[in-house]
């Protein structure tokens, strides 16, 4: 094995361009995601953000960087990795109760051949617990709502264990109670020592819920501590002329300080 | 009856019943129905083409044919989707239209050979062209591919349900992909000369189909659609069989749509019976809740809580007959009838129980 390069950031980005059709959809990012951190990727319709999360993982080929996770390559590092795909990205009347979805996040460290055992079975409650979800175990997801289909995903994601996560728009169509239950159960990984990274679309919570931040409209337009990240310049930079529609301009919680 | 040919059908029939049934759960589930029907159609030259090569009708000649032109087309359907950016539909319906005239030119020209009359069940299927020798590879094959299911169950599983997720966690996704593909591909050549190309497909949907209508899980869906296909199968083989000169594949595939239209219609739950039932059940509940909230209001509007209200108020009110609707929540113990107040009153007084009043505030209260 080759070795480490970069091995103090969780996830670092280098010179990474994708490209579909011939236009480029994200141009020479450079990104440094330090570990520990609860990040959120802000930009608008069209930054690329998913498609960043996307190329991370190696599920879009980038034309040109790479990308390193804790210093390995991505296809070295997928059991330190988890992923929380956009929940409409999937069918949900497939055949399968709540259980078998946490289940399926297992099936990567299984390896081949090898069936879910009891303590697997045990470890897939443990995460619906973690989620409010024990009692929808048997459930068929085809039966869920949009807030626990989002939880049934997130918890397999945390039955992985893993070290670094990332979630794509995990809060976009769920109601109120239900973001703060997921926020909480995002800091209290984070608490734990784990580096979250959320594809985030609301400008009013950023400062509520982050401490790092990553601005994007194809290209990178900052990084770092939402506290020196988040500020008019930079959001006039990533927003351009939509941002007198959102309107969005306080300046940062005097709360993220604690956090950042 | 029971003559050694039919014996060999009716097998035959239920071991292509039970493969189709096992991986068009896959096929319908990954939305690639019509995928299905370019393998299928397009197997057409494939089988022709194998048939003139090896001069004859052997198995594994016209198998490794008809595979070959299945493949063919799925790549012909790849570059016309991503170099040329036609749209799925449509790349799959000029593919299927393409090999499948192909092949019946092919057929065409092949006719002139001797021997080659046999050739044509392949269009609609001939259980009565299995041959007791078929019947050995046959099982062979189905037990390679239904043990290749099993092996990747998880990873099918996954692939199916999220296919991102399972790229994610670093499963080889194109790989998995293209072995599931060429299982269902296998499934359908194996089952061209009973149920023929032009209608092979739906042996494989609508047992899925069916299946998807009374279970929860992946597991029970892939067994219950190995039994309907295996149901479909055999009686549409046996039933071709007896009645002479019968294609089978029609026959197959109008038993196996008779059990999917009962399972749309009848199975608990997520049938049409079941739905329409829960909204009539549903309509009835609300009715009750109009009723008790006029009794209510009425009661109110006199600002006495004892107040009786009229039948044919209500009715009125209401418009329509409430008496049916009164008598089951008289049943239920929500109203009650009061004692006449006057002779000349002919219609019953009701008013609401205190389990009434609950019942009504628990509902959310006044409409």
């Amino acid at each position: 094995m080759s070795g480490l390069h970069e091995p103090q950031f969780a996830c670092h980005v280098e010179d990474l361009t994708v490209s579909y059709r011939e236009r480029p959809v994200l141009w020479d990012i450079d990104l440094d995601i330090p570990p520990g951190v609860m990040a959120a990727i802000v930009g608008p319709n069209g930054a690329g953000k998913s498609t960043l999360i996307k190329a991370i993982l190696g599920l879009v080929k980038p034309v040109a960087g790479h990308v390193r996770i804790f210093g390995l390559p991505v296809d070295e590092a997928r059991r330190r990795i988890a992923y929380v795909p956009q929940r409409q990205s999937v069918d949900w009347d497939f055949p399968a109760t709540v259980r078998d979805v946490v289940l399926m996040g297992l099936y990567g460290q299984l390896g081949w051949f090898r069936r879910p055992s009891k303590a697997d079975r045990a470890r897939a409650m443990r995460a619906l617990e973690e989620v409010g979800m024990q009692d929808y175990a048997a459930r068929p997801i085809s039966q869920l709502s949009g807030g626990q289909q989002q939880r049934a995903f997130i918890a397999r994601a945390l039955v992985q264990e893993a070290e670094l996560l990332f979630l794509d728009e995990p809060m976009a169509g769920v109601d109120a109670v239900t973001e703060a239950a997921i926020v909480t159960l995002l800091k209290a990984q984070r608490d734990a020592g784990r580096t979250v990274v959320v594809v985030h679309h609301d400008l009013q919570t950023v400062s509520k819920y982050f401490d790092w931040l990553v601005m994007l409209n194809q290209r990178i337009i900052a990084q770092g501590p939402v506290s020196e990240v988040y500020s008019e310049a930079n959001l006039r930079a990533a927003y351009g002329g939509q941002l007198a529609l959102i309107g969005a301009l306080a300046s940062p919680d005097p709360e993220t300080g604690e956090n950042a | 009856m029971l003559n050694p040919t039919l014996v060999t059908v009716i097998l035959a029939a239920s071991l292509i019943g039970a493969l189709a049934g096992v991986l068009g759960t896959f096929l319908v589930l990954r939305g690639q129905s019509l995928l299905g029907d370019v393998i299928s159609h397009a197997a057409l030259p494939g089988v022709v083409g194998g048939f003139l090569a090896s001069g004859g009708r052997g198995f594994a000649a016209i198998l490794a044919g008809a595979l070959v032109s299945g493949a063919l087309a799925g790549l012909t359907v790849q570059l016309l989707r991503r170099g040329a950016g036609v749209k799925a539909d449509a790349a799959l319906g000029t593919v299927l239209s393409l090999f499948f005239a192909a092949g019946v030119v092919l057929l065409s020209v092949a006719q002139l050979q001797p021997g080659a009359a046999g050739l044509t069940v392949f269009l609609f299927g001939q259980a009565a062209s299995v041959l007791r020798a078929d019947l050995l590879p046959m099982a062979l094959v189905t037990l390679l591919v239904l043990g290749s299911v099993a092996v990747f169950w998880k990873e099918f599983q996954l692939i199916t349900f999220d296919r991102e997720a399972a790229q994610a966690q670093g499963l080889p996704v194109p790989l998995l992909e293209t072995l599931l593909t060429v299982l269902i591909a296998i499934t359908i050549v194996l089952g061209l000369a009973l149920a023929g190309v032009v209608l092979m497909v739906a042996l494989l949907i609508a047992p899925a189909v069916a299946a998807r209508q009374w279970v929860r899980g992946l597991g029970p869906m892939v067994f219950l659609s190995a039994a309907i296909g295996i149901l479909a199968g055999a009686s549409g083989a046996f039933l071709s069989a007896i009645g002479d000169g019968v294609a089978t594949g029609p026959v197959m595939v109008l038993m196996a749509s008779l059990l999917t239209t009962l399972s749309l219609l009848f199975a608990p739950d997520r049938g049409v019976v079941a739905r329409w039932m829960r909204q009539v059940r549903a309509r009835k509940s609300l009715r009750g809740r109009q009723v008790l909230a006029a009794l209510d209001g009425l009661r109110l509007d006199h600002q006495n809580p004892a107040y009786g209200s009229d039948q044919a108020m209500l009715d009125a009110y209401l418009g329509t007959d409430a008496r049916p609707v009164l008598d089951r929540l008289q049943r239920e113990g929500l109203i009650r009838a009061q004692a006449p107040v006057a002779p000349e009153a002919r219609s019953t007084r009701w008013e609401l129980t205190d389990a009434g009043i609950a019942q009504l505030a628990e509902s959310g209260g006044r409409i």
